[in-house]
């Protein structure tokens, strides 16, 4: 034939269509990252948000950081990882821990069903400090017995405890791992998406009574992806999230104007 | 004197004595009845015993270590009859022993048959002893030693007709309290019971009416039972002593091998340890671990006694080394033989070995929520140990009453960790069942929300399901809402201030009303609204009591809606 022997291979390896070739050679060199299974990854149920990360949901394993925008915010940020908790519980059995450093707000069972998440799929764990929060989400993450992890954190994360998780999250059938700061603890870390969370007025129903919570979130840094900005709203029935339609009316639109 | 008969080293016949080192030289300690008839007393100088009676005394060397062994010797015997057996405490004249039959007499047919058949094993075995019957061990003491009787039962209430001819020397007081007492002319008694009380403690102290008391059952005596011998236990000494931890934990992992074909054999795992670890100067260290589930395993409680020693660090003071480590099971639980699937564990499993981790390395065990009947919402849940094998996820859902487990180890209370709340819905209908004079005002969503909640959960959950919306986080107390301004007086707060900031309300659902729990304290009915503020914070307030025109209303924030 008299070409170059490595052309040959990679003509061998590759169909002749341009297209195709070049998505060969892109799968040769895209960085053995996790996120290309689908299995690894827990999409947002929002197309317009999901587009945004990389592949199209949240990874599976490295720990994202969710922060409230300002410190009235945190309930919402509380909710905001619940819902996501919820919603990964509700396509991967098992269980949840929540591992709080002293000082954080523990959800109230009764509130729980509010966002769709079943109180009895939780477990609770009350550490001494944020380095306590650590060695659990770690020892969890290593035992490989939980669905979800989130962390309530007092200090922030750090960039080494972060690395830490990161590590420890690799292998097979990593779990949800969601990690809660207050409002002024950021600190550079390696999170793999950092989310500001606020509060907004929630959607009503039909009768003017507030229904779906709605929260604006705000993807500030997001490894692989792009950042972005969105009011959402949680529906807990369906576990997923919605960008309110524009024309449902807003909030304080929508008082009078049916019931 | 009977364990010297016993063991063949003192003769059958023939007074007999013993003698121990005392004040002013040997003393006699005891004396057996040939002895007693001649006029020898307990506490005698040897040698002017020696010198009065004129008849050769077999006196032998006292050995209390001896005596004590013996005690438990026949302590173990005696636990034949009921498994509670305590040998008489210091203070209490060393020989002698309790057995708590309740519950264990009809075994032997009754409590006469009991006495009855203790007595005649006794004596076969040439122990003489005398045997009372009572309802505290107080009264059986006294009547063992005092009853005029060798057997003596009591029935159950007629411990204080029994006690009060007995002397006060049957109460088991120090003896300078009893010559007090003789020397006021109190022998018996039932004459020490006819007196004032506060004359009698301020003379003789709190310790002679607590003795009175315990033998007339009118305080609890609690027994100090013989520690049951680990039926499961390995040891190991070493000639060398070992400091470092991986040792350490090799040697535990070995003794755990030792036991565990015993445990295997017996269908049972171990759901507690006890690694005790003698130091070469003798100071003793317990370590004691809890388990979720029974486990046999020599690498995973290897692991676990790794993980608590890394928490102990320094604490565990080595000193020169430890030279013997011991390991007991002090609480086994049933392991049936299980079939394994190749490969993965089970994924309670999982959680199992998470918790046990948790627990030894953290010192801290993992809670589950669990729902409590109770309409103040505070009240309403309350966190509880999670236990394996329970509520596993979805489904089952035993709704525990709340005895709350916990196996030693380094496992909390769970009541003290957090302040519970817990509310209860209308359809206990109890009483301070929910007024809901909300309903007909305000629809609560109650058409949307049955929909999902339908399908959401459709196995039993203990959670009530037809609870209105309730906040995701709630403080243990409401915290004051101030410069409340309401448009109608009765009504939901149109701005306050709460946590040093203004609060406009732009949306206020309500009222609900919960009622006070007036069977545990009384306070006010709450009118509950679900307020919507200007920045799209979601709060629950409540007004504590109705709305009075005489009185300004007084507002709090409960909890936070997310």
């Amino acid at each position: 034939m008299g070409l170059d022997p490595a052309d040959e291979t990679e003509a061998a390896l590759a169909p002749s269509d341009p297209r195709a070739r070049l998505a060969a050679l892109r799968v040769r060199l895209a960085p053995p990252d996790r996120g290309r299974d689908p299995s690894l990854v827990l999409p947002l149920g929002v197309p317009d948000l999901d587009a945004h990360l990389p592949g199209g949901g949240l990874v599976l394993g490295p720990p994202h950081e969710i922060a409230p925008a300002e410190p009235a915010d945190a309930i919402a940020a509380l909710g905001f990882a619940l819902a996501l908790c919820a919603r990964h519980l509700a396509r991967a059995p098992g269980e949840a821990l929540i591992a709080a450093a002293p000082g954080q707000p523990l959800p109230y069972g009764h509130g729980l069903a509010g966002l769709g998440l079943d109180p009895g799929r939780l477990l609770l764990l009350e550490a001494g400090s944020d380095a306590e929060v650590f060695r659990a989400l770690e020892a969890a993450l290593h035992a490989r017995a939980l669905t979800a992890l989130i962390g309530l954190l007092r200090d922030g994360l750090p960039l080494k405890p972060g690395r830490r998780l990161q590590l420890a999250a690799e292998g097979p059938a990593p779990p949800l791992l969601l990690i809660l700061r207050p409002a002024p603890a950021s600190l550079p870390n390696g999170a793999a998406t950092r989310w500001r969370i606020a509060s907004a007025p929630a959607a009503r129903d039909r009768f003017g009574t507030l229904d779906r919570p709605r929260w604006r979130a705000r993807l500030d840094r997001c490894r692989n992806g792009r950042g972005g900005d969105w009011l959402v709203e949680w529906d807990h029935a369906a576990h997923r999230l919605h960008l309110p339609e524009p024309l449902a009316g807003d909030a304080a639109a929508a008082g009078g104007s049916r019931a | 004197m009977t364990r010297l008969r016993r063991a063949g080293l003192a003769p059958e016949r023939g007074p007999l004595a013993v003698a121990a080192e005392g004040s002013g030289g040997l003393r006699l300690v005891a004396l057996d009845p040939e002895a007693r008839a001649l006029g020898l007393r307990v506490g005698e100088p040897l040698g002017r015993v020696r010198a009065r009676i004129g008849v050769p005394l077999q006196v032998y060397p006292a050995d209390p270590e001896a005596d004590r062994d013996a005690l438990l010797r026949l302590c173990r015997w005696a636990s034949g009859y009921a498994p509670l057996v305590a040998p008489f405490g210091p203070g209490e004249a060393a020989d002698g022993l309790y057995i708590d039959v309740a519950g264990a007499s009809h075994l032997r047919g009754g409590e006469a048959n009991l006495v009855a058949d203790l007595a005649a094993r006794l004596a076969r075995s040439s122990v003489p002893a005398g045997i009372a019957l009572a309802d505290t061990p107080g009264g059986a003491f006294a009547l063992a030693r005092h009853g005029g009787g060798d057997r003596v039962v009591v029935p159950p209430g007629g411990a204080p007709e029994a006690l009060r001819a007995l002397p006060v020397d049957a109460l088991r007081l120090d003896p300078g309290t009893v010559a007090g007492l003789k020397r006021l002319g109190l022998r018996r008694i039932g004459e020490l019971d006819a007196l004032p009380r506060g004359p009698l403690a301020r003379r003789f102290g709190a310790a002679l009416l607590l003795r009175l008391d315990q033998a007339l059952a009118r305080r609890p005596e609690p027994l100090a039972p013989l520690t049951e011998a680990a039926a499961y236990a390995a040891a190991r000494g070493f000639l060398d002593p070992i400091g470092r931890q991986a040792d350490i934990v090799r040697t535990a992992r070995d003794l755990m091998a030792e036991t565990a074909p015993r445990l295997e054999r017996d269908g049972l795992g171990a759901c507690a340890l006890r690694l005790s670890l003698h130091r070469v100067d003798g100071a003793l260290r317990v370590l004691d671990l809890g388990l979720s589930r029974p486990e046999r395993c020599p690498e995973r409680v290897a692991a676990l006694v790794s993980l608590r020693l890394d928490r102990l660090g320094s604490a565990l003071d080595a000193g020169f080394g430890f030279e013997t480590v011991a390991l007991a099971v002090t609480v086994t639980g049933p392991m049936p033989a299980r079939q394994t699937d190749l490969g993965a564990a089970s994924a309670g499993d999982g959680v199992g070995v998470l918790a046990d981790a948790l627990a030894q390395r953290l010192g801290r065990a993992l809670l589950r929520l669990e729902p409590r009947a109770s309409h103040l919402p505070e009240r309403a849940d309350r966190s509880r140990v999670w236990v394996a094998g329970e509520g596993q996820g979805e489904g089952s859902g035993p709704a525990g009453r709340g005895a709350t487990a916990s196996h030693g180890g380094g496992v909390l209370d769970p009541d003290a960790s957090r302040p519970s709340p817990r509310p209860s819905p209308a359809r206990e209908g109890g009483p301070g069942a929910l007024l809901d004079q909300g309903r007909c005002s305000t629809p609560m969503g109650a058409t949307s929300r049955t929909g999902m909640e339908g399908k959401a959960r459709t196995r039993a959950s203990p959670w009530p399901e037809d609870l209105p919306p309730r906040p995701l986080v709630i403080f243990p107390r409401g915290e004051a809402a101030l410069d409340v301004l309401s448009t109608v007086p009765e009504g939901p707060p149109r701005r306050f201030r709460w946590r040093a900031r203004i609060h406009r309300v732009t949306h206020a659902e309500g009222p609900e009303r919960i009622a006070a729990e007036w069977w545990r304290e009384p306070g006010a009915d709450r009118d509950y609204y679900r307020i919507e503020c200007e920045a799209g914070h979601r709060l629950w307030l409540y007004r504590d009591g109705p709305h009075a025109p005489d009185r300004p209303a007084a507002w709090y924030v409960h909890g936070l809606f997310a």
